[in-house]
């Protein structure tokens, strides 16, 4: 079980998404995010013992995106197939995956059902660009996704994290 | 002390990796075509969903549950133009002179030819493979479709999952499993 918990924890080793990551952040075609626990502003006080186990299993989440702007689409098209083949790796779990050839969303996570040390979120629109998010979890099972959820409707999300997001959306939904 | 971190990580993945490879589905090629619109749930979703806590008090969300945990994959393709349309039609014809699965059904919905093929397992009730395929013209809401779910599970439970998600040809489904 310990080691177990040690190679889960020790996701922030893995090599090709992490290493994307670091490697574009800097990239002025990209715009990378990063988003603590404390986007989610609630009075721990108030919480379940579910909600506060959730809550402290989620460590961070990064979010790197790519925004096509009529003169990158070459840019576009290698880092979107990078991003890709990355992902083909079998350290990322299928979920889910929807599409129409142009655009997709596509959902992976890594570890196993009961312990999984990251989620990683994928979503392409060919007029907009690209982005991955990564949530970095410590052993979060779907219960704790679930309540994290909860956590993030009942409101307070700290908009101030997601503000470059919006930039790139153009405008909130 | 990172590369036994990393050592056990890839020993890890290759102990998780075996269920992950599936075998190769002839309608994955739809998937990254344009014009059609592709859903694809894998396993490990269908295990998550059926962990999460639920109210099961009510009976057809234990149907619900139950189900989730002998499912292995959906995958649902959509699209309205002629040409993948026609490629779906003489996929399916391949796949089934392929796999000789057994026709459960067929029925004319609203114009639209619905047919339903089964593979069943142990007993008949008990399905491998399901296999819908929707012939739609041209026009909107005349869409082809093509799903497979593949797992081990029962066909009357199959309404639990057409009420829960929102599965095209789902009318049809429901009228199936209560043969």
């Amino acid at each position: 079980m310990v080691v177990l918990s040690l190679a889960l924890t020790g996701c922030e080793t893995k090599p090709s998404l992490q290493k994307y990551f670091v490697e574009n952040s800097d990239n002025k075609e990209f715009l990378a995010v990063d988003i603590s626990p404390s986007i989610i502003n609630v009075d721990k006080v108030a919480l379940s013992t579910e909600e506060k186990k959730a809550l402290e299993s989620f460590k961070k989440m990064n979010v790197l995106a790519f925004k096509t702007d009529g003169k990158n689409q070459q840019e576009f098209d290698v880092e979107r197939s990078k991003v890709k083949e990355i992902l083909k790796d079998p350290t990322y779990q299928e979920l889910v995956k929807a599409g129409n050839g142009k655009d997709g969303a596509a959902i992976y996570f890594v570890g196993d059902t009961d312990h999984i040390s990251e989620f990683v979120l994928y979503g392409c629109k060919s007029e907009n660009g690209f982005a991955v998010a990564r949530i970095i979890g410590d052993n979060m099972n779907p219960n704790d996704v679930m309540a994290l959820f909860g956590l993030m409707k009942k409101g307070n999300i700290d908009m101030e994290q997601l503000k470059p997001l919006q930039q790139l959306m153009g405008s909130p939904k | 002390m990172k590369t036994i971190v990393k050592k056990i990580v890839v020993a890890i993945a290759l102990i998780i990796m075996p269920s992950m490879v599936f075998a190769q589905s002839p309608f994955e090629k739809f998937a990254d075509q344009d014009d059609v619109t592709s859903v694809v749930v894998n396993k490990k979703m269908f295990e998550m969903m059926s962990k999460v806590k639920m109210d099961a008090s009510d009976k057809q969300t234990q149907v619900y549950i139950n189900l989730l945990k002998k499912l292995d994959n959906l995958k649902v393709y959509t699209t309205s133009s002629a040409k993948p349309a026609s490629e779906m039609k003489s996929s399916v014809t391949a796949y089934l002179k392929a796999n000789p699965l057994e026709e459960l059904m067929r029925v004319n919905d609203n114009g639209k030819n619905v047919k339903i093929y089964v593979k069943s397992g142990a007993t008949s009730s008990q399905i491998k493979e399901l296999l819908m395929y929707i012939e739609g013209g041209s026009g909107k809401g005349n869409e082809t479709v093509l799903m497979s779910l593949t797992g081990n599970f029962d066909l009357d439970e199959i309404s639990a999952l057409t009420e829960k998600m929102k599965l095209p040809g789902g009318e049809s489904l429901k009228k199936a499993s209560q043969k």
